[in-house]
């Protein structure tokens, strides 16, 4: 069961969450970070990271926040490299 | 203050809890599994269940393993001490599905004389997380965040549904300071990966990364192909970036030593798989020329060091006092031997099965070359860019 990250990365994209993922499966979406759950281990170490608070445990998401759900499992990983842009 | 000594069950049960707490402060026992977070400040505040976490999660790693196979007595005693002293209402195993045959024996005596039980977890990799742990044993989740009386927001921790959650060799080290009056000086670790048949170590604190790798049949010399990292192929800091360039010291958490060529990611051996060492676990204690034994490092504050330059000290003998202020524990000798420099709060010590000046010039050479020694400590960090 995959980490979710949620609505409030919007407009943050702090990367924290990237930074301390240990496998990488933290993509840069646009306008926020999503996790590729087929990737994502459900280790939570992103989730206390995060200075928004917009990561949850796939079972604890949010009722208007599922949205986010799809958007990860949807979103087309394979032409993005995982985690961000250094420079 | 507290005694470091030899106790009886009896005796251990009849400790009370905030003497317990201090001989394991000054015993020195830190979270082995990897936080390295002092372990008696979590039984400052008791909670009602506590979670042995025996998850062993990075792939290939057997110490923990091991460990368990030649420990039962002891962690059998020392979870029934605990729960006497600490009043927990329960004591678990967390216990992989995949590892129920390896842990048969402890079944034996789980869920049947109401000390303790095995929670047995799914296989899914989880890094030995305690929340993660938590939420797959009991009914009970962590909070992600939650606000503090003193109006600050927190992430959430197992104390928060009264849980404490102790790694494997943690309650281990818990075990020797309370029942044997033994302090915290040996970390278990797995070595394997390119070019080196797997073993299990126990290690001094404070040992060359080098040297034990030599003693594993690594021709260190020779070998500058190789990385090695503290840690598997997930959770990992490098230790060497260029093997017999540089060196790195046996830490409080290292719970693994993993070689891999040059420039790969530790992810890539995500699937590694490895067999136990048939000797099973082999002891190093009194087998290693020098030792680098930091005062304090991570959320440590350096310990009052109770030796001087020059100064023999002897097998376990105290090397520093806990400070008052801040997390702060007992240093004691990981080895026998001469104390050859006390700076930056490191305690070096040397034993002389390596002549001191070959020590001294290999300490040069590695200072002098790309890769400096590294260390648990910040101190180490600190002197690099002052020096």
């Amino acid at each position: 069961m995959a980490y979710v990250i949620t609505e409030a990365c919007i407009g943050t994209k702090n990367t924290a969450c990237v930074q301390v993922c240990p496998v990488d499966c933290i993509y840069d979406a646009d306008d926020h970070f999503v996790i590729n759950p087929a990737e994502c281990i459900d280790c939570s170490m992103c989730m206390p990271e995060c200075p928004v608070e917009a990561i949850y445990p796939g079972d604890e998401v949010p009722e208007d926040q599922q949205g986010y759900v799809t958007r990860a499992a949807e979103f087309d990983y394979s032409g993005v490299a995982p985690g961000v842009e250094l420079n | 203050m507290v005694e470091l000594k030899r106790r009886s069950l009896d005796e251990v049960k009849e400790l009370g809890s905030e003497e317990a707490v201090e001989i394991m402060r000054q015993a020195g026992v830190v979270g082995a599994g990897g936080g390295g977070f002092p372990t008696y400040f979590k039984y400052k505040a008791p909670q009602p269940h506590l979670i042995v976490n025996s998850t062993e999660s990075e792939p290939g790693y057997w110490g923990d393993k091991l460990v368990h196979k030649e420990y039962l007595q002891e962690f059998l005693l020392v979870m029934e001490a605990m729960k006497e002293i600490f009043g927990f209402e329960q004591v678990s195993m967390g216990v992989h599905e995949k590892d129920r045959e390896w842990f048969a024996d402890y079944q034996k005596h789980a869920d049947n004389d109401g000390v303790f039980d095995i929670r047995y977890v799914p296989n899914t990799y989880a890094l030995g997380e305690e929340k993660t742990l938590i939420k797959h044993s009991t009914d009970k989740r962590v909070p992600r965040f939650l606000d503090t009386p003193d109006g600050s927001r927190r992430p959430g921790m197992p104390l928060d549904v009264g849980v404490i959650v102790n790694n494997t060799e943690t309650l281990l080290n818990v075990y020797n300071a309370l029942f044997l009056g033994k302090p915290l000086t040996t970390k278990f670790f797995t070595v394997y990966g390119e070019d080196v048949d797997t073993k299990v170590y126990e290690a001094p604190i404070g040992a060359s990364v080098s040297e034990i790798l030599g003693i594993a049949g690594v021709d260190v010399e020779n070998s500058g192909h190789l990385s090695v990292t503290d840690g598997g192929p997930y959770l990992h800091d490098m230790a060497i970036e260029e093997l017999g360039d540089g060196d790195a010291y046996v830490r409080r958490m290292t719970n693994s030593l993993f070689l891999l060529p040059r420039g790969r990611q530790g992810k890539e051996y995500a699937s590694i798989e490895t067999e136990p060492p048939e000797e099973g676990i082999v002891s190093l204690v009194g087998e290693v020329s020098g030792v680098n034994i930091p005062l304090g490092g991570g959320l440590l504050k350096p310990a009052t060091p109770l030796v001087s330059e020059g100064e023999e000290v002897a097998y376990e003998q105290k090397i520093g006092e806990p400070v008052d202020e801040g997390f702060s524990i007992g240093v004691w000798a990981s080895m026998e031997g001469e104390i050859s420099s006390l700076q930056n709060d490191i305690v070096a010590i040397s034993g002389g099965a390596v002549p001191q000046e070959e020590a001294e010039a290999e300490a040069e050479a590695s200072m002098a070359g790309g890769a400096p020694p590294r260390g648990e400590a910040e101190p180490f960090q600190e002197a690099e860019s002052a020096g």
